[in-house]
């Protein structure tokens, strides 16, 4: 028990240090009205629970020292029961109960307010094990990176293309499920700019672990710019190697998962990657977009990523090289 | 000395012993055999576990395969639920319940018999998929559509649903086994009220069994009907809801939660009685409290879905059932703690687990009030905060119930003692390790770790709590060898014990360790809770478990026990229903050979001379 004790002054103590730690998941760093909301209530029901331990804790530990048998000791009073003290002490746990209730059931209600007319509507569609973001009033159809502009509510339309997966940006907001069949909807309202780490965050097959994202949260200028240059065709290659590298991809067949405008590249089961050189990370999230990376990945995606369901021949090193030099060129 | 009829087989040799207890039908051997095949399941479950926590102590990790790690995770889950503790859980409701409300046997022995046997194949069958072509890898809860064979072509999920529809049966057949026994067989005197209170709990816990077991079975047909008629009842292209699948396992999991934890309360609330020497305080409202927690369970089964997006509405209803349910389980705890106050306290290891059981179910519960707050649970849900908080309750809580239960009763089953240092090691050693285990998981969860990941980066801030996470689980690892040996080495050199070596109040403590195989030589007749401690106390009560006592041993005019005779049919009968499922997944020609096994053994068992 004096472990327990001890235990929980760690646990305070480690939550103060994780908080200022690099923690890029960190649900105590919120940056939107409803994750502020679920994070004061967490603050308050911890706070709530540990009086509560350390008053229940601290009575069993000296019960146990108080009453212990002694040499000598005879036969305690056989007490069976007290019909008022049980009555009185269901009291304190149905207020405590009844004040969490309080103070959580307008938050649910707050959290699920429809969003304004005003609000941006952006598509988010589960795959295994990816992330496509499409903004149907814009005409931008992204992967795993989602931008979005501060200070304005956006509505998120939450599908699935496979099996369940959950978007969860902790900085943002508190996960909703993707459903296949169904469309979840809520709404985020960004407050600060910068980069939030997401994750999926429900088992979803192999690759789980490996299915990230971020959001990019930025000023509506940089926003309306970063969607213009989205809606562009695809930078036309510049150099010898990556017009190889095009047409290795048409050749190999890239072609019809991916899609790429102005090419002849429209498939539709894997990320569009018309700009995917505009993207901070490849492989959704797990990898920075580098030169080398790119190449890693195309050389070995089951290496990089266990399960995922690129299929890709076996390339050469002049192949990889012009494919990377192609992907790179693709702002 | 009274003489007992039955057809026992030949004990002198290995294969008379062996298929002693493969016939048998004493309630007390087939306690043993759950017993054992639980703990073995425990161990194997537990090694699923240090190989997670092996690939999870560093960051990018290669140790287990991305894929491995999904059956892994699968089967801790499924084998820790289904084949550990419940199983554990049915040990000691065959140990205890006849000798605790002073009967002979269990009202149905064969159907008992059966129980087991369809446990022990259905736990082989669904870990022989490990060896032929993948173990299950949708989670225990296998969340649909990813158990469709669209997602998963191998058999791997079909050895998890016909599995676990062979353990359904299993724990069903004993639940009605154990309420007809409770009901029906009671001692004389042993009126509802004064039944001990893990009799209460078993009687709880088989009520739950059998009306929660049927949601899981109907989901499971369907999967199955999904999986192998091409319907689509959990398939959004053909109409079908995956939520419907996360309703059906809800409804059936929540309530498994309870069925997994009243036991080990039922356990504590006996063994705190007999350390403070005084009687369970409040035993009314521990009993009731006990009933209406199984009532409400049954009614809260959303919580587990707070981020599906029912809307605002059923997630303020389920909120307010979940947090409700806090208050009889806070008022269990004060009970608890009012029979040690003022008792005159034995610290020796069942108590010391007994209180470790009060002390971390109790932050399992405080964990789980943050989580019952749907905004709260938006972020925390399907991250390590869960794991921590699920295994405060099922590890700190039903764990610990159980082993201070082992320790309580062994020596009523082996006629001694387990060695009280070692004892004592074994607890501390898995309380820290249990603590360091799962206290670093909530604040992975907080800082945002999701679970059923194989893997994470370096830069996340995970890399300490994992790392202490992984030392922790070895250590409760050292702690279960520690109890493996003291329990071995116990049962034959163990401190001989006697009949009542705690000074308890129940009757177990009023006949020989181990007990004879008739339990009682004479049904004793009860007008307390207590019987035992009136009889040792005099308080003026019935003098008839004295008698039992005393004389049953060499009673000249006793008159013959008829016990049960040993049954092959039990063994066989479950054999026919395993090789039937085998027949899903192997060849077709099994389900034919299964049923005519089945028939046969059927017609055997009713044909059985019951003389």
């Amino acid at each position: 028990m004096r472990a327990a004790l001890a235990a929980t002054t760690l646990l305070l103590a480690l939550t103060a240090l994780a908080a200022c730690g690099a923690t890029p998941q960190t649900t105590l760093e919120p940056t939107t009205e409803a994750a502020r909301q679920a994070r004061d209530l967490m603050v308050f029901v911890f706070w709530a629970a540990a009086v509560v331990f350390v008053i229940v804790e601290s009575a069993l530990v000296y019960i146990l020292i108080r009453f212990r048998r002694r040499p000598g000791d005879g036969l305690p009073a056989q007490t069976h029961g007290h019909t008022a003290l049980e009555i009185a002490w269901t009291i304190p746990p149905t207020i405590l109960i009844g004040v969490i209730a309080a103070l959580t059931i307008p938050v649910i209600f707050a959290n699920a307010q429809p969003a304004g007319a005003d609000a941006m509507r952006v598509r988010a569609i589960g795959h295994q094990w990816w992330f496509e973001f499409d903004y149907p009033e814009l005409g931008v159809v992204t992967a795993n990176e989602l931008h979005l502009p501060v200070d304005r509510s956006v509505e998120l339309q939450l599908e699935s293309d496979d099996v369940l997966h959950s978007f969860w940006v902790p900085r943002l907001r508190g996960k909703l499920d993707m459903v296949p069949g169904r469309v979840n909807r809520f709404t985020i309202r960004p407050e600060v700019t910068g980069t939030f780490q997401g994750q999926c965050a429900e088992f979803c097959g192999t690759a789980h672990a490996l299915m990230k994202f971020t959001v990019v949260v930025e000023t509506q200028a940089e926003f309306d710019a970063w969607a213009a240059a989205q809606l562009a065709e695809r930078t036309p290659p510049s150099s010898e190697l990556a017009r190889a590298g095009e047409e290795a991809m048409a050749a190999g067949g890239c072609v019809a998962c991916h899609a790429i405008r102005g090419t002849d590249a429209a498939g539709v089961l894997g990320p569009d990657l018309t700009h995917v050189a505009s993207r901070a990370h490849i492989a959704s999230g797990i990898l920075a977009n580098t030169p080398d990376n790119m190449r890693r990945w195309l050389q070995d995606p089951q290496g990089v990523k266990p399960g995922n369901l690129m299929t890709i021949p076996e390339l050469t090193d002049d192949q990889l090289d012009a494919l990377t030099a192609y992907m790179q060129g693709l702002t | 000395m009274a003489t007992v009829t039955t057809t026992a087989p030949d004990t002198r040799t290995f294969a008379g012993t062996a298929w002693s207890w493969i016939t048998t039908v004493d309630h007390k051997r087939i306690a043993v055999l759950y017993l054992v095949t639980a703990l073995g399941f425990f161990a194997l479950g537990g090694i699923e576990a240090l190989l997670m926590r092996l690939q999870l102590a560093r960051p990018d990790t290669d140790l287990v395969s991305a894929e491995r790690f999904t059956e892994l995770f699968t089967m801790h889950g499924t084998t820790m639920v289904f084949l550990a503790l419940m199983p554990l859980s049915a040990a000691f409701f065959n140990l205890l319940v006849p000798l605790m409300i002073g009967a002979r046997d269990v009202a149905f022995p064969r159907l008992n018999a059966l129980s087991y046997w369809i446990y022990l194949f259905g736990g082989i069958f669904m870990n022989i998929s490990f060896l032929a072509g993948g173990a299950p890898n949708a989670g225990w809860f296998g969340y649909a559509p990813l158990t469709a064979t669209q997602f998963e072509a191998t058999h791997a999920i079909d050895f998890w649903a016909l599995g676990l529809q062979i353990l359904g049966v299993s724990s069903i057949l004993a639940s009605i086994n154990f309420i007809v026994t409770i009901i029906n067989m009671r001692a004389p005197g042993m009126t509802l009220n004064r039944m001990p209170m893990f009799v209460w709990m078993s009687l709880i816990t088989a009520f739950l069994i059998i009306f929660a077991f049927p949601a899981i079975t109907i989901g499971l047909v369907l999967l199955l009907f999904d999986r192998y008629l091409s319907t689509s009842f959990f398939l959004p292209a053909g109409g079908g809801d995956p939520v419907l699948w996360q309703h059906l396992f809800w409804v059936f999991g929540h309530p498994e939660v309870y069925i997994l934890i009243l036991p080990a309360m039922g356990i504590v609330s006996d063994i705190l009685p007999t350390a403070a020497r005084k009687p369970l305080f409040g035993y009314p409202v521990v009993a009731y409290s006990g009933a209406a927690i199984a009532l409400v369970g049954f009614g809260v089964w959303t919580h587990h879905m707070f981020t599906v997006g029912l809307g605002p509405i059923a997630d303020t209803a389920f909120a307010i059932s979940t947090m409700a349910i806090a208050v009889p389980t806070g008022v269990k705890i004060f009970n608890w703690m009012a029979t040690l106050y003022g008792g005159s306290i034995s610290i020796k290891t069942p108590l010391l687990f007994a209180v470790g059981m009060v002390a971390m179910f109790i932050i399992g519960g405080l964990s789980g009030v943050m989580l019952g707050s749907p905004p709260i649970d938006a972020q925390v849900q399907d991250t390590y905060f869960v794991v921590a908080h699920l295994h405060y309750v099922l590890f700190g809580g039903t764990v610990l119930g159980l082993f201070g239960g082992i320790y309580y009763w062994f020596p009523k089953f082996t006629g001694r003692l387990m060695h009280e240092g070692w004892g004592k090691v074994h607890w501390a050693l898995m309380l820290i390790g249990f603590n360091l285990t799962f206290l670093p998981q909530h604040l992975l969860g907080i800082d945002g770790m999701p679970r059923r990941v194989h893997t994470y980066p370096a830069d996340q801030g995970f890399e300490l709590w994992n790392l202490l996470s992984t030392i922790g689980s070895f250590a409760i690892a050292a702690s279960l060898l520690i109890f493996a040996v003291n329990a071995l080495v116990s049962i034959r050199r163990g401190q001989p014990s006697g009949n009542d070596p705690w000074d308890g109040g129940t009757l177990e403590w009023t006949i020989p360790s181990p007990p004879p195989v008739y339990n009682f030589a004479q049904i004793p007749v009860v007008d307390g809770r207590y019987p035992a401690w009136d009889a040792k106390r005099g308080g003026g009560h019935t003098g008839a478990v004295a008698a039992a006592t005393a004389h049953g041993d060499e009673d000249e005019d006793e008159p013959d026990i008829h016990m049960p005779n040993p049954s092959y049919w039990p063994i066989v009968l479950a054999a026919g229903m395993v090789i039937m499922a085998c027949g899903l997944i192997f060849h077709q020609v099994f389900i034919l050979l299964g049923a005519v096994l089945f028939g046969v053994s059927l017609l055997g068992w009713i044909e059985e001379p019951a003389a």
